[in-house]
């Protein structure tokens, strides 16, 4: 069942969002959703103050937030089933913490996209998050499992310490992508400058890579048969720590010497 | 022996005898489908008996590229063996050795949510050295394991299903060359969805009776009542008049259902293609758990 909330007012401040889940709405009717609280700043409002809700019930399995929420941090954030679908931009920390489910963003989406919270080790533990438009700083930071698939850019240092996982950008993966990670694949449709702890291993079909690429084109985003069927060129690092992780980038010219 | 009209064919009133076993279907996907066709081979050969090659596993049928996991041109192959623990063995067996070193192919697994699995690319990774890396895509957790032409994909398992082996269909006519050509037509019809035929081309020339009227030791031996050079050596013999020659086809399939259902469409193609004499093999109908009679195949498919 699907609960609709649809944004009518912008909020006065920053709005911690990670309540709206579909877990944790579950058998709620739209009205107890609307008189449910979340922090709006150093204060707190009712959801029904920001968005007309519609829908809910026993079975909640799926969250429409409709609206420009570029004010609303968190959005997803710790949920592990279900799905949400922000048809709009999202603010920071969309998916923090998320260990699964299906967050996807017709949008853009902040920073710290699928990231781990500061002083916590680990992000993101499982699920998928799609993102329409482009994310904010250190995208999948501290992630350990799970897919985080950007159809733009991501903005610097996405995958930081990551440990595992993958997070795809369709278009470029930005500046010091991979610092310190361990096992994590990163995936980058433009050409970027690896880190001086990457070193070029070699082009090739990465076959996890496809099947990826195909989940994520099932999820909604666009992936041409090109990226599908092409040859990437996988960087090896962080050297700093253990050198399991990658940075693929598509590469289905010449291959370098 | 009672028997039924099918055509000119005579069909004995008789039944096939068949058991329970355990099976995966593995999807084996390559960049063409010629590579595919090369790794599903070689994984599916010398498993024409559970007797001799500790499984029975066959081509099940070629995949379009919208069936497949990863989009590319695959092949379903179905593995039998008599237990879970004899189907994890020979699938890691056969997948390491003949889909693993064959070019640019990924394996799957074909029984996704089954609810019994056997480890695949979770015993196979340790191929990988340590260089190995798994990934979880959409819930599934395959294993990436670094080889020298690139990286061979597999699934962490494969669901083991119940299914049926030893259902069979004999099939004769006057001469050789009438009985291969009608068996031959049988096993094109009767391979399909669910279907296995393990021996060389679906088809058995040498059908064997259990144990040896010479050896205590052997578990098998030559089906000597209906070997047509023994016809007039034997006092047994169960060649019927003017047959000069019989094929066996056995069929291993995922429900009882699709080897009855695979037995029909065999049965009413043999008999269309020139068969004489069709009669299935059993033993007495005390050891299988599963009896298709080939009456209850009068009816065409």
């Amino acid at each position: 069942m699907t609960m609709t909330l649809t944004l009518r007012t912008e909020p006065p401040a920053r709005v911690l969002a990670a309540p709206l889940a579909p877990e944790r709405l579950c058998g709620c009717s739209a009205s107890a959703v609307a008189a449910l609280e979340i922090r709006c700043g150093g204060d707190t409002v009712a959801v029904g103050d920001l968005f007309e809700v519609s829908g809910g019930g026993i079975e909640v399995d799926e969250l429409v937030l409709a609206g420009d929420l570029r004010r609303f941090d968190g959005i997803g954030a710790g949920m592990s089933r279900g799905e949400i679908e922000v048809r709009g931009d999202a603010g920071a920390w969309a998916g923090a913490d998320m260990s699964g489910g299906v967050l996807r963003i017709l949008g853009d989406a902040g920073a710290r996209l699928g990231a781990a919270y500061p002083g916590a080790r680990v992000g993101m533990t499982g699920g998928e998050i799609v993102v329409t438009g482009d994310a904010g700083e250190e995208a999948g930071a501290g992630m350990r499992r799970g897919l985080v698939a950007v159809g733009g850019n991501t903005a610097s240092g996405a995958g930081l310490r990551m440990l595992a996982g993958t997070v795809i950008a369709l278009g470029s993966i930005g500046a010091e992508a991979g610092l310190g990670n361990k096992r994590g694949s990163l995936v980058s449709r433009e050409s970027v400058r690896p880190l001086p702890s990457y070193a070029r291993s070699t082009r090739f079909r990465p076959p996890a890579l496809r099947l990826q690429l195909l989940r994520v084109r099932a999820l909604g985003l666009v992936v041409g048969d090109e990226l599908v069927n092409g040859s990437w060129a996988r960087w090896s690092g962080d050297r700093t720590e253990l050198s399991r992780g990658e940075i693929l980038m598509f590469e289905n010219g010449e291959e370098r010497t | 022996m009672s028997s039924y009209a099918l055509g000119a064919t005579h069909v004995d009133d008789t039944f096939a005898e068949a058991f329970p076993m355990r099976y995966a279907r593995v999807l084996i996907t390559a960049a063409t489908d010629a590579w595919a066709l090369e790794a599903a081979r070689s994984m599916t050969g010398f498993a024409t008996s559970v007797i001799g090659c500790k499984c029975e596993a066959a081509i099940e049928r070629a995949l379009a590229v919208d069936e497949t996991p990863d989009g590319r041109p695959g092949i379903a192959v179905l593995l039998f063996a008599m237990d879970r623990e004899g189907v994890g063995k020979r699938v890691l067996e056969r997948v390491g050795q003949s889909v693993m070193t064959c070019p640019t192919t990924a394996c799957f697994d074909g029984l996704p949510g089954a609810d019994r699995t056997a480890a695949l690319g979770g015993s196979l990774r340790y191929f990988g050295d340590g260089f190995q890396a798994s990934k979880v895509i959409g819930g599934q957790r395959f294993w990436r394991i670094p080889v020298m032409e690139g990286e061979f994909l597999v699934s962490e398992s494969v669901g083991i299903g119940r299914g049926v082996g030893g259902g069979n269909l004999v099939i004769g006519a006057g001469d050789e060359d009438a009985g291969l050509s009608a068996a031959q037509s049988a096993a094109d019809a009767m391979r399909g969805e669910g279907i296995a035929l393990p021996f060389p081309g679906g088809i058995v020339r040498s059908g064997s009776k259990v144990g040896a009227l010479t050896s205590k030791s052997m578990p098998a031996s030559t089906n000597h009542q209906m070997a047509p050079t023994l016809r007039a050596q034997v006092d047994d013999s169960l060649v019927p008049d003017g047959v000069g020659a019989l094929f066996e086809i056995v069929i291993d399939g995922v429900s009882e259902e699709a080897v009855r259902e695979s037995m029909r469409r065999g049965l009413h193609a043999a008999a269309a293609a020139g068969a004489t004499h069709v009669t299935a093999a059993n033993f007495g109908g005390k050891l299988g758990e599963f009896h298709f009679p080939l009456d209850a195949l009068r009816d065409p498919p």
